[in-house]
């Protein structure tokens, strides 16, 4: 979706619906860095504990030996597949949109799941292909999986569904770089910023700056805008003073006001780019996953005991509730109506049709 | 562990399905319930097993729309959640649409009322405008009518985003007696311009109670159109001869609109005419509508609640019976169609038939 500045900041001018602050992403996928934290150590941590119950019921003793990941050793793994998405975007000419949106999908379905259940690299790929539909730029799954090596239909295809729900099927993505390209317009339009003080280049750097923060934990604490504004101001500190200046209220206090928590957010969101915004140390990455070979969920690894038990309850369950049903329709059609039973009949099966599955 | 799997268990529990209402293209539609208050509330069942490269697009839409969309006017989405390899949309329960109701010749409706369904479809896509998304299939079977006679716009299965004007788009949208014609010339950059053309259409036939350009292949409804409205000049509509499938169909005159539209007032008339314009550029835009002296001026719209609404659903009859009509004297713009046009006898406001319609307050939903 796109974000203009005037839009999508908390400060939006009197009468102008903020936009953004009904948007799903405002309301669902903003958190604090504490809450951050906290929410990818306690998925972690669930993680850890039971994996840990599987692989004891497994053979007891055997899980005293196994290194778990930690949450910074998952983190770094998402980030280096995060990473992976500019690479695979540029080989199919994707737009910039669905990069974007491929990103943070990837970043959120991490917090709502961990890296020992499902493995960064489908789940990326899985994001990917999601992102071209959602953005609506589709290719077939044919053309994306034979262009991609090593890589089956049903990598892709058997994640959709958990990638979607855990993002709360809530596919609108605000990104910072609309923000940015509506801040860059809003500048053309100020009288005394000519054209010799905003040359473009100070856009395309900043604009590098935003795809950089996509490394980062960034969005998922700030509004697209404010990251475009820290993008602007790493560049161009005075162009970035005077969209601010034209934006500020009125009122001297209020503005100082505002101009102190701008400057707060933006040196906050320049340390992130500056500091978190390389991508990681592959060979760091290549050991966390060599671990993660020795502690991923064996309910989620196709084939193994583990994954065959659950699987085996699962269609148990199933299996009770397709005879539960059965017997509920023979109830209905043992019903008392005496002269019913062509039409009880004809009840049943359409309600059989109906809800084969489910 | 699997809290997404749990989540999605809480919510499927939540709500209770019952029985089959309607079959989309896409999807099954049921009659349910909130289990825990009994609320009710449609459940459309995607299967997505079917499709090979897996979420189909019309589903992706509708989720990704009207997951943002939050207004008295847009079909509210309560839920989403998936069994097996299901996706369920629980949406508002909405006992009609406009479509049935334009059909259903036992009901008269008094020009307050027509103002009150266009007030409230405009508010609606005003809204959708305001956050850059084009719906792309307006006709009046996709305007639903709650119990309370709330109208709402429903199924996005079609809508995107416009958020890059330069972006080219698919010409293959919106229903053909619906479709503006830039996109029956194939252009492939357009705007919120075609939603307005199709909120004329349905303007249209709720005066006239019958589909006001009923063409029968993509050809034949650039010439409907023509016919009706006259074809466009080059002063009128600049370039259009350059358009992508640009084909002349003819040349027809300008009739009045009056001519056919003999009831209508004249503001009325005056806004049906500006969603009609063939530039798109020039069409009156939806927040620009809202402030059209129509709205503004007497009758008041009639109170959502006083609206006239048919039977039910399930009683609507299957072939309805022509009474309250009779052919058309259409003039010379639009003859060649009169086979299949009827004009609606308009009655008038002093009819009494209802009791006189409240005011509907106009700046009550402008925010939200
Ligand atoms: N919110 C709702 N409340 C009550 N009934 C509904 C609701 N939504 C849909 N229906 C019923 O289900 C039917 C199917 O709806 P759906 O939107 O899937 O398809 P459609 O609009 O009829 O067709 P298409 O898929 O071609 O647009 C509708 O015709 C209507 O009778
Ligand atoms: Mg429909």
């Amino acid at each position: 979706m796109t974000a203009e500045p005037s839009e999508t900041h908390s400060n939006s001018p009197p009468g102008k619906a903020p936009l953004y602050e009904a948007s799903t992403q405002f309301k669902s996928w903003r958190y604090s860095p504490k809450r951050l934290r906290h929410v990818r150590q306690t998925l972690n941590a669930a993680a850890v504990a039971a994996i840990r119950k599987t692989l004891e019921a497994d053979e007891p003793g055997s899980s005293t030996s196994v290194s778990f990941l930690q949450p910074d050793d998952e983190l770094l793994l998402v980030k280096l597949y995060t990473t992976k998405i500019p690479q695979l975007c540029g080989h199919f000419r994707f737009p910039e949109e669905v990069e974007a949106t491929a990103i943070s999908y990837l970043k959120r379905f991490y917090l709502k799941n961990t890296v020992m259940d499902w493995h960064p690299k489908n789940v990326m790929l899985t994001a990917l292909f999601l992102a071209t539909k959602t953005t609506n730029n589709p290719i077939s799954l044919d053309s994306y999986t034979s262009n991609i090596p090593k890589t089956s239909q049903s990598d892709v295809l058997d994640l959709e569904f958990l990638v979607a729900q855990s993002l709360n099927f809530e596919f609108a993505v605000w990104h910072a770089h609309r923000a940015l390209w509506g801040l860059w317009l809003d500048l053309q339009s100020l009288p005394d910023v000519t054209e010799s003080l905003r040359p473009l280049e100070v856009y395309e750097t900043a604009l590098k700056h935003v795809r950089v923060s996509r490394f980062t934990d960034a969005e998922l604490i700030y509004a697209p805008s404010q990251i475009a504004l820290a993008a602007l101001s790493l560049v161009s500190p005075f162009l970035c003073q005077k969209w601010l200046d034209s934006k500020m209220p009125s009122d001297p206090i209020a503005a100082e006001s505002h101009r102190q928590i701008l400057e707060q957010t933006n040196s906050e969101i320049e340390n992130m780019i500056m500091q978190h915004g390389q991508p990681p140390d592959v060979e760091a990455a290549r050991e966390v996953d060599r671990r993660l070979k020795l502690c991923k969920n064996p309910e989620k690894v196709v084939g193994s005991k583990a994954y065959l038990t659950r699987r085996a309850e699962e269609e148990r369950r199933a299996e009770e509730k397709r005879n539960k049903k059965a017997q509920d329709i023979r109830k209905t059609s043992e019903g008392e109506d005496p002269f019913g039973s062509q039409l009880a009949g004809s009840q049943e099966s359409q309600s059989v049709d109906d809800d084969d599955d489910d | 562990m699997d809290a997404v799997e749990r989540a999605n268990a809480e919510k499927q529990k939540r709500w209770v399905k019952d029985q089959k209402v309607g079959e989309g293209t896409y999807a099954v539609v049921y009659r349910g319930r909130e289990a825990a208050t009994g609320r009710r509330v449609a459940i459309k069942k995607i299967k997505i097993g079917q499709f090979k490269d897996g979420l189909d697009m019309s589903a992706i839409r509708e989720v990704k729309y009207l997951r943002e969309l939050h207004h008295q006017n847009v079909i509210g989405l309560l839920d989403v959640f998936s069994s097996k390899t299901n996706l369920n949309l629980v949406l508002e329960f909405l006992d009609s649409d406009l479509e049935m109701i334009i059909k259903d010749r036992s009901l008269v409706f008094l020009p307050a009322d027509i103002k009150s369904w266009m007030a409230m479809t405009i508010r609606g896509l005003e809204f959708c405008h305001r956050n850059f998304i084009l719906h792309r299939d307006l006709k009046p079977n996709n305007l639903l009518v709650a119990s309370d006679g709330q109208l709402k716009i429903a199924d996005f299965g079609l809508a995107r985003d416009f958020a890059d004007p330069g972006y080219k788009m698919t010409s293959q949208v919106i229903t053909r007696w619906y479709r503006p014609p830039e996109l029956l010339f194939g252009c492939r950059y357009y705007s919120s311009a075609v939603d307005i053309w199709s909120v004329g259409c349905i303007f249209a036939e709720l005066m006239l109670r019958t589909p006001y350009l009923p063409g029968e292949t993509d050809m034949d409804q650039l010439r409907t159109i023509f016919r009706a409205l006259g074809t466009p000049t080059e002063e009128e509509w600049p370039g259009y001869t350059k358009l992508p499938d640009y084909i002349p169909v003819g040349q027809f005159p300008k009739t009045p609109l009056r001519d056919l539209f003999t009831a209508a007032s004249g503001d009325a008339l005056n806004l049906l005419s500006r969603c009609l314009i063939y530039e798109p550029r020039r069409r009156i835009t939806a927040i620009e509508a809202l402030h059209h002296p129509y709205f503004t001026g007497l009758p008041y719209p009639t109170h959502p609640s006083k609206l006239p609404r048919p039977a039910s659903r399930a009683s609507r009859p299957l072939e309805e019976v022509d009474g309250n009509v009779d052919m058309v004297d259409s003039g010379p713009g639009v003859k060649a169609v009169a086979s299949n046009r009827l004009k609606r006898k308009l009655s008038s406001p002093m009819d009494g038939v209802r009791p006189l319609a409240r005011r509907l307050d106009f700046t009550q939903h402008k925010g939200s």
